[in-house]
């Protein structure tokens, strides 16, 4: 599978499962991290082309998070995208992110987001 | 006290309220996102691949979301009706070591392992249902991630006062519960809100103390709340 990939960062087991069987059946490559720390380990290891990202996460939250991603010259360009349970949709803004969704968010509207952000849908499989 | 003193205190009880009805719709919205999602995945399955490895796992996913939803749902409502004070309180004479037994063999799944050191005869005068629900959730909050529970209990004058050491809880856990209950894959992110209101309902206090919240209740014989039958709705 060579889909663009697309690193989910979420402290909720469920959620991150539910996103990661969603993108895989859509021909994306997926990694996953419960934290911002871990998400910082992933996005050195990994180069995503996008970041699905919670805000309010244990251990390093996603406003932490994304002002360390912002630090990192190779890493700053990574498009992120929102996905938060607080419906306060100024709260991307503050992270710099390029889109938001609130929970629960549509699975089309997912997938119109991440399409368009990294350049069109991949082939199946 | 002033008017204008009197505004500002009206002001921060709405911003405090705000605060915790906000905590509670985020925390309903994430179980409910992956019930939506695990249902519509489904949904969009061929029929004949619902019953292999990814429909079954759709499938758990779909009604341990459920769950979570139901939990919180229930835990929230019952917050609500203890704000307005609209519950009947029926106190009765209760053996809360067998009761805690009872609970802890219920939530052996949710929970790590649960130590009861309460003397059998240890009884407090509280009604059942809602004793039953502060003591769940004080185990939920105690037992979080599966930590080992150790409950004791002593008879101290009027009081029958129970201390729950496990999972240590945070700073200012029991006013905040954004600070006391951390992400919790079971739903009981509103557990210690139902227990701190419970426990005053009950005629009790709980406090936290170094790593344990400690429950007191009163003894059934020192039993002198007079519960309004017509707060009931």
């Amino acid at each position: 599978m060579n889909g663009p990939l697309v690193l989910v960062v979420d402290d909720d087991p469920d959620i991150l499962d539910a996103i990661c069987d969603i993108l895989d059946g859509e021909g994306y490559r997926v990694a996953r991290a419960r934290h911002g720390l871990e998400a910082l380990e992933r996005v050195d290891e990994e180069e995503p082309s996008l970041i699905l990202l919670d805000l309010m996460m244990p251990v390093m939250d996603g406003l932490a998070f994304a002002q360390a991603l912002r630090a990192r010259p190779l890493a700053r360009r990574i498009p992120i995208v929102v996905i938060s349970a607080d419906g306060n949709p100024q709260r991307a803004a503050a992270v710099g992110a390029q889109g938001y969704l609130a929970k629960p968010f549509d699975i089309d509207a997912l997938m119109s987001h991440i399409s368009r952000m990294t350049g069109g849908a991949p082939l199946h499989g | 006290m002033s008017e204008k003193h009197s505004d500002e205190t009206r002001a921060a009880e709405r911003e405090r309220r705000g605060g915790y009805l906000g905590y509670v719709a985020h925390e309903v919205r994430n179980p409910l996102s992956t019930a939506l999602w695990s249902a519509e995945l489904l949904a969009r399955m061929p029929p004949e691949e619902r019953g292999g490895a990814r429909g079954e796992k759709l499938t758990a996913m779909c009604l341990r979301s459920l769950g979570r939803v139901r939990q919180l749902v229930e835990d929230h409502f019952l917050c609500e009706r203890l704000d307005a004070q609209g519950l009947l309180v029926r106190p009765e004479g209760l053996p809360v070591r067998e009761l805690l037994e009872e609970i802890a063999g219920r939530r052996s799944l949710d929970v790590g392992p649960v130590t009861v050191d309460v003397a059998p005869s240890a009884l407090v005068l509280a009604d059942r249902v809602l004793l039953d629900r502060a003591l769940d959730a004080l185990l939920a909050a105690a037992g979080r991630e599966r930590a080992a529970v150790q409950v004791t209990g002593r008879e101290e004058g009027r009081q029958v006062v129970l201390r729950l050491a496990g999972r240590a809880p945070g700073p200012h856990s029991l006013e905040d519960p954004r600070r006391g209950s951390p992400a919790d894959p079971k739903g009981r992110s509103l557990a210690l809100a139902v227990a701190r209101r419970a426990a005053a309902a009950l005629g009790g206090t709980l406090v936290v103390e170094g790593d344990a919240f400690v429950l007191s209740l009163p003894r059934a014989e020192a039993y002198t709340a007079s519960p309004d039958p017509a707060a009931h709705p």
